[in-house]
């Protein structure tokens, strides 16, 4: 595929040794791809929503995520029987009752909603939250339960105990949030119908789309579609790797 | 130490942000869906038809088309789960160790995973293309290298399911090898030191310390994976456009296709709750199958 994005159209299929010829390498694919599929809006967009989307997750469900594993209160079997539930969901079922919720809730439109409507819905995820739970679970009650006697309150045990020691969790749960978000079509199709708020799959879904077919700078921005989150995996993979040294099985 | 009342206000600050979006964006619209289920909805005035009641549900099962979709989907689930939990069971303890060239390995499993799935979809059909001269695709032309017959991969009725299968396991193990690491790196060291100390081997280490700790994991894996397979549609949406012969027409491409090509949100909301319905027994059979571990 990188070898594809340097190479005119032609040679992308075809001949896999056409794609090592030297004389032929040009930019000119990214060009293209950066005028027709407007990458550098999508680019920007996609950034923007999941620097809203991955913090907050993190915080909303890691939060509701110890309430259910530890906190004692009517009704959390229930609750957390729907949590469940709803983690089985697929996108694709509720995707259309979804957008005409979000239209009542005017999350399309304007810039900055339509921002808003490619973040909101998915802040909070079951999924998330089961798998944080599944995290606080395993950690030792003993260290909270002296916290606790040493008058620490939810809150404090929470924050100070609980979330450092899920580490390994919280960087699981901001990874799928990043690959889920970044190579979602659907849903982004569906609500941000400005051009200035298309997504990078959007664009790549135009090239595809818009004739003429241009392999070459389908494969350019299957490229720049891909880069983002290899370099973002590999930042995000060094939070793992301290615990990763500590407890590593030998 | 647990009044259950003592906790009730902490708990609910804590779930508060969680459990208002959750209405808003997940049981808001599944209201709307069970509605429409029950009703004639047409996409464009969504307003709400005569009312169906069951009629909606029996039509539905009614329908060969459907049947076949959920056939092919049972089948896709079948041959994705145990395939993809054992081989990312077993990447995640082959690659599990602190050396540096680990640390690469684990990247190139994962990498699939990090490319978006209409990207491979693309590419896939492009290594699977048919025996067609200088246009052959890769893994064809490795086979007619090796002296064996090429296929049509993907408009064989017999094998394009498989092939999609195959390459949903290729780039969906890595997500799970790193659930299973995730699990790992919590589990003790010091127990694994003390069972090679007493000569246990490589392979009992596995069975009677990893796989008991690590079940929380394993119920996990196992449980998403199915949800996941069942949520197949981007490969044969893409890739065969649910042929040759619906073979590879997935519930939730029906769904898409009544949505968005026939306009009947009904008869649609209504598959979307048979498919809730049935990943939710095969979740709640699996969960008896293997209890939780509370710690």
């Amino acid at each position: 595929m990188l070898l594809a994005s340097f190479q005119p159209g032609e040679r992308a299929f075809g001949h896999f040794l056409g794609l090592l010829d030297l004389r032929t390498l040009s930019l000119q694919n990214y060009v293209v791809a950066f005028r027709r599929a407007g990458l550098a809006d999508a680019l920007v967009t996609s950034g923007l929503q999941l620097l809203l989307l991955i913090p907050a997750g993190l915080f909303v469900n890691s939060a509701a995520a110890y309430a259910f594993a530890r906190l004692e209160f009517i009704g959390r079997d229930a609750l957390f029987a729907c949590v469940i539930a709803f983690i089985i969901l697929p996108v694709e079922v509720l995707a259309v009752p979804l957008l005409l919720c979000a239209r009542d809730l005017r999350l399309t439109g304007g810039y900055f909603s339509s921002l808003a409507g490619l973040t909101l819905p998915f802040v909070a995820k079951a999924f998330n939250v089961y798998l944080l739970r599944q995290h606080f679970l395993l950690l030792p009650r003993e260290l909270e339960d002296a916290a606790a006697i040493d008058g620490a309150g939810v809150w404090t045990r929470y924050v100070r105990i609980a979330l450092p020691l899920v580490k390994p969790g919280l960087v699981t749960v901001a990874l799928l949030d990043l690959l889920t978000h970044w190579s979602d079509f659907l849903w982004p199709l569906l609500i941000s119908t400005r051009h200035d708020t298309r997504t990078v799959q959007l664009g790549l879904a135009n090239l595809f789309t818009q004739p003429p077919l241009d392999w070459g700078a389908i494969m350019a921005c299957s490229v720049l579609a891909t880069a983002p989150v290899l370099v973002l995996f590999r930042w995000f993979a060094r939070y793992l790797v301290p615990t990763d040294a500590r407890i590593g099985l030998r | 130490m647990s009044g259950r009342h003592r906790d009730a206000w902490p708990a609910l600050g804590l779930m508060l942000p969680g459990c208002v979006l959750l209405a808003l964006f997940v049981g808001w619209p599944l209201a709307r869906t069970l509605l429409s289920s029950v009703r004639s909805v047409d996409l464009l005035s969504p307003e709400g038809g005569p009312w169906l009641g069951l009629q909606q549900y029996s039509d539905l099962f009614a329908d060969p088309r459907f049947l076949r979709a959920l056939y092919n989907s049972a089948v896709f689930c079948a041959l994705v789960v145990p395939a993809q939990t054992s081989l990312a069971l077993l990447l995640a303890l082959w690659v599990n160790r602190r050396e540096r060239a680990y640390r690469h390995l684990r990247f190139v499993f994962l990498a699939p995973t990090l490319v978006a799935m209409p990207v491979l979809s693309v590419i896939w059909c492009g290594l699977y293309q048919p025996a067609t001269g200088s246009e052959m695709g890769l893994i064809n032309a490795v086979l007619v290298t090796l002296g064996l017959a090429p296929h049509a991969w993907l408009s064989e009725s017999a094998i394009a399911l498989p092939a999609i299968a195959l390459m949903s396991i290729w780039q969906g193990v890595g997500l799970q090898t790193l659930v299973f690491l995730g699990g790992l790196q919590t589990l003790p060291r010091e127990m694994f030191e003390a069972a090679e100390l007493d000569g246990a081997s490589a392979w009992q280490r596995v069975r009677y310390l990893t796989v008991p700790m690590l079940r929380n994991s394993i119920v996990f894996v196992v449980t998403v994976t199915t949800i996941l397979a069942c949520r197949l549609f981007v490969q044969p949406y893409l890739m065969t456009h649910g042929g040759p012969d619906d073979r590879t027409l997935s519930i939730v491409q029906w769904i898409y296709e009544s949505t968005f090509v026939d306009h009947d949100l009904g008869r649609a909301s209504a598959a979307g709750l048979v498919l809730l319905s049935l990943v939710t027994c095969i979740a709640l059979v699996q969960r008896r199958l293997l209890p939780e571990e509370v710690a």
